[in-house]
């Protein structure tokens, strides 16, 4: 009855858990206070965070001020810190796990929703999902041992030979480094954020209704031209939260980077290059700082991928509401 | 605080009333119990809405009354006053008197978990609790008294005997009350609320969502229920209320109708509205 | 027309096997990575990883303290992240539909679910290890917990949501008060899929290496005294793995090859359990 599914519908609309008059009033006052007391910790929480980041980072902005974020110098001995070349090579690091690891997600999107056998969907997802888990630094080290040999082998050697050259946009694929670079980071950045851009993705596209899809293929569309031309413009705004997902997680990432990035402080224009990632930095340096304005510099570095991660993942969460919406 | 006239034994524990004089259905007019809940000028608001207008009813002891009527007339809502389960939704507030045993059981000085414990209620969809047969029963039990195991099997019998359950699942008390059928758990459900010994019962479509032999055994059942308790109950099936009620009240759009018992409901009604539901002209 | 109509078809078809190639593609990667864990580490896993310490350079040894030390920060880890993380959970479930609070905590939650670790480490390290000046089992422990509350709010609040009301409102009509009603009916009802959410969160933050760095780090003999560092396989394995020892590095991979199958074990077993009801994290 609609009288019922209101009431249903207003069920937890309780806010402020004021109990019936009753016995065991004692008992739900406490039981509220308690559960009320840890919500209230997770903002303590992120509090917290934002907190010991700004008093940590306070000295190495006294000190540099704003031009923290536009020198590139990284020097322990002078004393000297500036974010520009970890900040760069997290953006780009960044920007190439996106560039790679959308198409990527598409396509196993496509084949999971679209092309695969109903028997085979459970195994690939579950392939997929197992990606996730896979911690960190297992892909740092198979990244280190197994993918940048061959990258060294096969994929740098090509990209070099078609597409390098000493200026132009060619410069990006100019200067080869046998240590690892952004180049190779990126892309096991890719690998990992596929499972996350999917997942979400994999949500969306199943909130299509059927009819939409089944009109398009009516009239004869292509797969292709269904997915491309009236899932993803339906879908555009989660799929975009999605992306932003993938892409905080990327950001972020520090074991895997870290083991393939080469680990110098440096701004090249080749991606083949080896550089460094804030969090990077922060893991390889925090323990050796010498000097308080050292390790000041590092957690400025960590407030910085904190507020950048922190406006990427609330563009998420924002642009994914919809979808929260269609799911429950 | 709540006047408890419910009998208790030496110890203070709430015992079983004796029956009172038993009728047979259709007889129960010239047999009148006492009123058991007297609904004066109950007013229900969802909100803004009104959904139950000056309602004026007097359910009698140890008789069952039923409440029909079309979709959305406010039968349920009605019984849900009854035990003020309304009160776990923020928007509903009802107004007026619901005077059980000569209290007034919507003002703000009720203890509504001793309210409950007194007038019981059966939903719709069988709700068994995820737990073993035996410590469903006992969950009501457990709420208000500290029993030792001797005694709370012995409750727990009784509550499955009085539903008649007990022959089915004597020997596999520890079983899931999720591994029984849909007209056993509804069972369930009744020996859960039935021991507590409350003095009423409401039941709201107690059978709609169960088979035909389930639904008959669940109106066997309410039929036998009669001597002990008052019991109300929520129904769309007029046959059913032909069948088990001793009073029956037709309510339409929020308004008590007419208010009889059932044997003159269904065949001398008063009002024409009356008869138009019962011989089905509308509904 | 009909070479529109043949354009198209060739789009789709390069796009159709565009899609199966990356998808196998991706399979094969984690092909990849599960054959190489198993390929160096196989024949590190004997006997000894599991009883002897962690080796002085050069010799060979075993990874016992790290792996006692791993437990024991996971265990600690959880067993402060998984009562928060449960009854803020129920908050948000029980009592949090139009609460501002509640909606606040929930954003949040999630941000937090997302937030790179490295960042809960030196939140922590500034908590805990600098005002101590040293680093400690607790303080890893602790970071360990802040990363596992939030997969257990999320997972909590999802089954605790499952329940339905109808059981809700059954217990309330026997007279239960509230508080009996989620803890003795709704807590039962949604056990199977809150102590899964705690499994994940286990599975999760037994691969952290990040947090670690600067609060527990790690070390080099037994120590079980959770105010010192402690060893713990993260960190072992990330120092022998980029050593130049040869036994250093069998035993890096033997035990990034046993964290990786207890990790997959466990979202493989959640995975069995739950079926359709799993949430991602």
């Amino acid at each position: 009855m609609a009288v019922a599914e209101a009431a249903s519908n207003d069920m937890k609309a309780r806010n402020n858990g004021e109990t019936e008059r009753g016995t065991g009033r004692v008992g739900d006052k406490v039981f509220f206070g308690l559960t009320f007391f840890f919500a209230i910790f997770v903002l303590v929480i992120l509090g917290g965070i934002i907190f010991s980041l700004v008093q940590g980072s306070a000295p190495a902005f006294g000190k540099f001020g704003l031009g923290f974020f536009t020198t590139s110098t990284w020097n322990p001995v002078t004393q000297k810190f500036g974010a520009l070349a970890p900040m760069y090579g997290t953006i780009v690091t960044s920007i190439i796990a996106l560039l790679v690891g959308i198409p990527v997600s598409l396509g196993i999107v496509i084949v999971l929703t679209e092309l695969a056998p109903e028997w085979l969907r459970r195994p690939i997802s579950t392939a997929v999902e197992l990606l996730a888990a896979i911690p960190s630094i297992i892909y740092g080290m198979w990244g280190l041992f197994v993918f940048v040999p061959f990258y060294n082998n096969h994929i740098q050697p090509v990209l070099y030979d078609l597409l390098g050259s000493d200026s132009g946009p060619g410069v990006l694929f100019g200067e080869k480094s046998n240590g690892g670079g952004i180049l190779p980071a990126g892309l096991i950045l890719a690998l990992m954020i596929l499972p996350f851009i999917s997942a979400v993705m994999r949500d969306v596209f199943e909130t299509v209704p059927p009819f939409l899809r089944e009109s398009a293929f009516g009239l004869g569309a292509t797969t292709w031209e269904v997915v491309w031309k009236i899932v993803l413009p339906y879908t555009r705004t989660s799929v975009v939260g999605a992306v932003m997902l993938g892409l905080g997680r990327a950001l972020g990432e520090t074991m895997a980077v870290t083991f393939v990035i080469g680990n110098s402080n440096r701004i090249s224009a080749s991606l083949f290059a080896s550089g460094t990632t804030i969090s990077a930095s922060i893991a390889n340096q925090l323990n050796e700082a010498d000097s308080d304005i050292y390790s000041s510099s590092l957690i400025a570095l960590g407030l910085t991928l904190f507020v950048i991660t922190f406006v990427v993942l609330v563009i998420a969460k924002l642009m994914l509401r919809q979808l929260a919406s269609k799911v429950r | 605080m709540f006047n408890q006239e419910s009998p208790r034994d030496p110890r203070g524990n709430l015992t079983p009333r004796s029956p009172a004089p038993l009728p047979h259905a259709g007889a129960a007019a010239n047999e009148a119990t006492e009123v058991k809940i007297d609904i004066r000028n109950l007013n229900f608001y969802y909100g803004q809405t009104l959904a139950l207008k000056s309602v004026n009813m007097k359910i009698h002891d140890a008789r069952v009354t039923a409440l029909i009527g079309p979709s959305g007339c406010g039968k349920s809502t009605l019984l849900r006053t009854l035990n003020r389960i309304y009160q776990l939704y923020p928007n509903m507030r009802a107004e007026g008197e619901v005077i059980l045993d000569g209290e007034n059981i919507l003002s703000s000085k009720i203890d509504l978990n001793r309210l409950r414990s007194r007038v019981g209620m059966v939903f719709q969809k069988p709700t068994p609790f995820p737990m073993s047969i035996y410590d469903n029963i006992a969950f009501g039990i457990r709420l208000y008294e500290r029993l030792p195991t001797v005694d709370m099997d012995e409750r727990v019998e009784r509550a499955l005997t009085k539903s008649a359950l007990w022959g089915e699942v004597k020997d596999k008390l520890r079983a899931s009350g999720l591994s029984l059928s849909g007209g056993q758990q509804q069972r369930l459900c009744i020996a859960r609320a039935i021991a507590l010994n409350p003095e009423v019962l409401l039941l709201d479509e107690p059978a709609s969502a169960l088979d035909p032999i389930s639904t008959q055994k669940i109106e066997e059942l309410i039929k036998e229920l009669r001597e002990e308790y008052t019991v109300v109950i929520v129904t769309h099936n007029l046959q059913q209320a032909a069948r088990v009620s001793d009073y029956t009240a037709l309510m339409y759009l929020g308004e008590l109708v007419e208010f009889a018992d059932t044997e003159t409901i269904f065949t001398r009604p008063t009002k024409k509205q009356t008869e138009d539901y019962v011989t089905g002209r509308f509904g | 027309m009909l070479s529109i109509y043949r354009r198209r078809r060739i789009v789709n078809q390069i796009n159709m096997t565009a899609s199966v190639l990356v998808t196998a593609l991706g399979i094969f990667l984690l092909a990849s990575i599960l054959i190489t864990l198993v390929h160096y580490g196989i024949s590190g896993m004997n006997l000894a990883l599991f009883t002897q310490m962690t080796p002085a350079p050069g010799e060979s040894g075993g990874l016992l303290n790290a792996i006692v030390g791993s437990t024991i920060l996971t265990v600690f880890g959880i067993a402060i992240g998984a009562p928060v993380g449960v009854l803020a959970g129920t908050f948000l479930a029980e009592y949090g539909k139009n609460s501002r609070i509640a909606d606040a905590t929930r954003f949040i939650n999630d941000i937090l679910l997302s937030a790179p670790s490295i960042l809960i480490g030196l939140f922590i390290y500034e908590v805990a290890v600098v005002p101590t000046r040293h680093f400690s089992a607790w303080a890893g422990a602790l970071a360990l917990a802040v990363i596992a509350i939030p997969v257990v709010v999320r997972t909590s609040e999802d089954m605790l949501q499952l329940v339905p009301n109808d059981l809700r409102e059954a217990a309330t009509a026997l007279g239960a008060p509230r508080w009996k009603v989620i803890v003795l009916v709704s807590y039962r009802a949604a056990r199977a899929g809150i102590l899964t959410g705690i499994l994940l969160a286990v599975a999760r933050i037994s691969g952290e290496t990040a947090p670690l760095i600067f609060t527990v780090l790690s070390n080099q003999f037994w120590s079980i005294n959770i105010n010192r560092q402690m060893a713990n396989l993260p960190i072992v394995i990330y120092n022998y793995a980029n050593s130049p020892y040869v036994d250093w590095r069998q035993l890096a991979w033997a035990g990034a090859l046993l964290i990786t199958a207890i990790i997959l074990a466990i979202n493989i077993i959640v995975r069995m359990t739950l079926g359709k009801q799993t949430k991602r994290t």
